[in-house]
C-alpha cells in the first residue's frame, strides 16, 4: 500500500497517477478533472491575475460561440467562496433572437488548484438541465478546458436576491444561518418542493453528456467512495486512522440504488437566493457537486448537523428551516419517494468522509503549494476537521441496525 | 494534528503578499510599514518555531556547564557560598531537564506521522478482507481512540468558533495535563 511517506504528492508522477486511476473508477468527467490536476500539480502556484486578463479571455471565449458585437465594461472582482474566482462584469450586446440589451453577468473561475476540484462543463449542463424546473440563475457559455482564460471556467447572469435575510448573521459560507419564523414559513414549502422537483426530473431527456448514470445495485455508492479515496490519497499529508475506517465502513455497508435521480449535492441554506419583498426563491446556486446518484444524498446533506439551529423552544431545525420529522414527511409527500433512514445515515457518513477529506487533505495540499487564490482561507477551514471527523465517529458509532 | 504553524504561516504571508499589500493606500507610510513588519516577523517566527526546542536545550547544556565551571572556579570564596548552593541546585535540576528532553520535537512529529500512517494501514488491510474477523474490535478500537485524540484536536481549534457548544469541550491545558 502506498503511502504519504512513499511518494511525492507535490510532483506526482505519471506511473503513480496512473496507479490512482485504476484503483478508484469514478465517473469519466471526474477521472478527467482529477487526473488534469494531478498532472499539473508540480507546475507554479497561483498567482494574482490582473482583471484585463480575464476581461481577454472573456472576450475571446465570447467570439467564439457568439456571432454579433459586445463590449464588456464594470469589470470588478466579487468576494466569497472558497473555491472559485468570480468576476463581475456588464455585457452590451444583442443576445439572439432578442434587442441589444445590457446584462449583467459572473465569470467563475477555478483556481490553479480548488479546495474542491469539479468540473465546469458538469456544472453548466446541470443549470442548463435545470432551466424551468427550479429556479437557476441563466448560464450562457462555458470555458470547460480553459482554452480561452487561465483556467477552466463558466460565465453565468445574476439572479435576484440573497442568500441571508439583511438582519441576520451566519458564519463562513453561510454556515449556521438563523431566519425569523415567519421567513421559515414561506421558505419551507419551496425548499422542500425544488429537492422534490430536481429528484423527480427525467434527467435522460436532458443533455447531460458529461455525467454517466451508475449500473444498477451498489456502483452509484461506489463511485463516491471511490472519488473521495482518490482525493485522499492524492491529496493527504498525515493519514487519518479514522478517515481510513470510514472508507472501510462505507464499502462494507455501501447501499443499493433503487431510484436513480440527479442530485444537488450542497442543497442547504446559503445556497440559494431569496427576493425579501415576498420570499421567494430565486435562483439555486452551486452546483459543481451535482451528480447522477441516490436522492438519499441529498437528505442527508440538509439533515446533517452542521447545517443545523435551534429554534426559540430548542427544537434542532434542519438547515434552519424545520425539524427532520417535519422534512422527511414534506418532502415523501412532494416526491413520492420513500426515506429510507439507513441509507440516510450511510450518506450521512459519505457527506462527512467527504468534507473531511476536502478541508484535511485537499485544503492542506492546495495551501501547501499556493495553489489558490484563499490559501488562508482553506487553511483556516482546515481547522473544522476535526469537529468533522468526530461526527463521523458518532456516526458509525451510532449506525442503526443493518447499517452498523 | 495536520493544521500546524507552518502552513498557518505560509497562507497569512500569501494573503498578504497578494491580497492585502497590493490593496493597501500607498500615501499611509505607517499601514505599509507595518505590514511589512508584520510579514518579517511571520517569517522570523517560521524560521524560529521549528529550531526555537533545540536553541533552548543547547542554551541550557551550556549554562549546566557553565555552572559547573563556576562553581570549581569560585568553591574557596566563602562570599558566593549562598549563591553558589543556589546555583548548584538549580544546575543538578536543569541537568535532569535536559536528561527527559533527549527527542527532538521533529522526531516526536516524525514518530507521530509514521504511526499514523502504519495505524491507518492495519485498518486498510483488515477492511480490505472479507474473512476478516478482526473488523468489529478494530472499528471500537479506532473510534475509541479517535474520541481521546479528536476531543484534544477540537480543543485546539476553539478559538475558531466552530463549536455548537464550546462549553462541553474542556480547555487543551486541562487535557494536556
Amino acid at each position: 500500500m502506498t503511502t504519504a511517506e512513499d511518494v511525492d504528492k507535490n510532483r506526482p508522477s505519471a506511473s503513480w497517477i496512473a496507479a490512482l486511476r485504476s484503483r478508484f473508477p469514478v465517473e469519466a468527467e471526474i477521472d478527467r478533472v482529477l487526473t488534469r490536476r494531478m498532472e499539473r500539480r508540480a507546475g507554479p502556484a497561483f498567482a494574482p491575475l490582473a482583471l484585463d486578463t480575464l476581461v481577454k479571455g472573456v472576450e475571446s471565449l465570447i467570439k467564439s460561440q457568439h456571432q454579433g458585437v459586445f463590449e464588456i465594461t464594470d469589470a470588478r472582482w466579487l468576494s466569497g467562496g472558497a473555491s472559485k474566482l468570480q468576476m463581475a462584469f456588464t455585457l452590451h450586446w444583442t443576445p439572439p433572437g432578442k434587442m441589444a440589451q445590457a446584462t449583467p453577468m459572473v465569470l467563475r473561475m477555478e483556481p490553479s488548484e480548488s479546495i474542491v476540484e469539479t468540473s465546469r462543463l458538469r456544472e453548466f449542463q446541470l443549470i442548463k438541465a435545470m432551466e424551468g424546473v427550479v429556479p437557476v440563475p441563466p448560464v450562457f457559455w462555458c470555458d470547460s478546458l480553459g482554452e480561452h482564460l487561465p483556467y477552466p471556467a463558466l460565465i453565468y447572469g445574476f439572479a435576484e436576491g440573497v442568500t441571508k435575510p439583511a438582519a441576520s448573521s451566519s458564519g463562513v459560507s453561510g454556515l449556521g444561518m438563523s431566519l425569523p419564523p415567519e421567513l421559515r414559513a414561506k421558505l419551507v414549502p419551496q425548499f422542500v418542493g425544488c429537492l422534490a422537483k430536481i429528484h423527480t426530473f427525467d434527467y435522460r431527456k436532458a443533455d447531460l453528456s458529461a455525467f454517466t448514470e451508475p449500473a444498477p445495485g451498489t456502483q452509484c455508492a461506489e463511485w463516491g467512495i471511490n472519488w473521495w479515496e482518490r482525493v485522499w490519497e492524492e491529496d493527504s499529508d498525515e493519514d487519518s486512522p479514522i478517515l481510513r475506517l470510514a472508507a472501510g465502513w462505507l464499502r462494507r455497508h455501501m447501499p443499493t440504488l433503487t431510484r436513480p435521480c440527479l442530485v444537488h449535492a450542497d442543497y442547504r441554506t446559503g445556497n440559494f437566493l431569496f427576493t425579501e419583498h415576498d420570499s421567494q426563491i430565486t435562483a439555486w446556486l452551486d452546483w459543481e457537486l451535482g451528480r447522477i446518484g441516490d436522492p438519499h444524498q441529498d437528505l442527508a446533506w440538509v439533515t446533517s448537523q452542521g447545517f443545523a439551529q435551534l429554534d426559540s423552544e430548542g427544537r434542532r431545525l434542519v438547515c434552519g428551516l424545520m425539524t427532520e420529522a417535519d422534512f422527511f414527511e414534506a418532502y415523501e409527500k412532494a416526491s413520492g419517494i420513500a426515506v429510507n433512514p439507513i441509507t440516510v445515515h450511510w450518506y450521512k457518513v459519505y457527506n462527512a468522509y467527504m468534507i473531511g477529506v476536502l478541508t484535511l487533505g485537499t485544503g492542506y495540499r492546495i495551501a501547501r503549494n499556493g495553489k489558490t487564490h484563499q490559501d488562508v482561507l482553506v487553511t483556516w477551514l482546515m481547522g473544522i476537521s476535526s469537529m468533522i471527523l468526530d461526527e463521523i465517529r458518532e456516526l458509525i458509532e451510532n449506525a442503526p441496525q443493518g447499517g452498523r | 494534528m495536520q493544521m500546524r504553524p507552518e502552513i498557518q504561516i505560509q497562507s497569512v504571508l500569501k494573503a498578504m503578499t497578494d491580497v492585502v499589500l497590493p490593496a493597501l493606500d500607498p500615501s499611509n507610510k505607517l499601514a505599509q510599514e507595518q505590514a511589512r513588519l508584520c510579514m518579517g516577523l511571520l517569517v522570523l517566527l517560521g524560521q524560529q518555531l521549528p529550531l526555537q526546542f533545540r536553541f533552548d536545550c543547547d542554551e541550557l547544556k551550556r549554562l549546566v556547564a557553565l555552572a559547573h565551571t563556576l562553581a570549581s572556579d569560585v568553591k574557596d570564596d566563602a562570599c558566593a557560598a549562598t549563591a553558589l548552593a543556589s546555583l548548584g541546585r538549580l544546575s543538578q535540576s536543569a541537568g535532569d531537564v535536559l536528561e527527559r528532553a533527549k527527542a527532538d520535537p521533529a522526531e516526536v512529529r516524525d514518530a507521530v506521522r509514521k504511526l499514523r500512517a502504519a495505524t491507518s494501514a492495519v485498518v486498510q488491510a483488515v477492511y480490505a478482507d472479507p474473512a476478516a474477523q478482526s473488523v468489529s474490535a478494530v472499528q471500537r478500537t479506532v473510534l475509541a481512540s479517535s474520541q481521546a485524540q479528536l476531543l484534544r484536536d477540537r480543543s485546539l481549534m476553539l478559538m475558531q468558533n466552530w463549536e455548537a457548544n464550546p462549553k462541553a469541550i474542556p480547555p487543551i491545558q486541562e487535557l494536556l495535563a
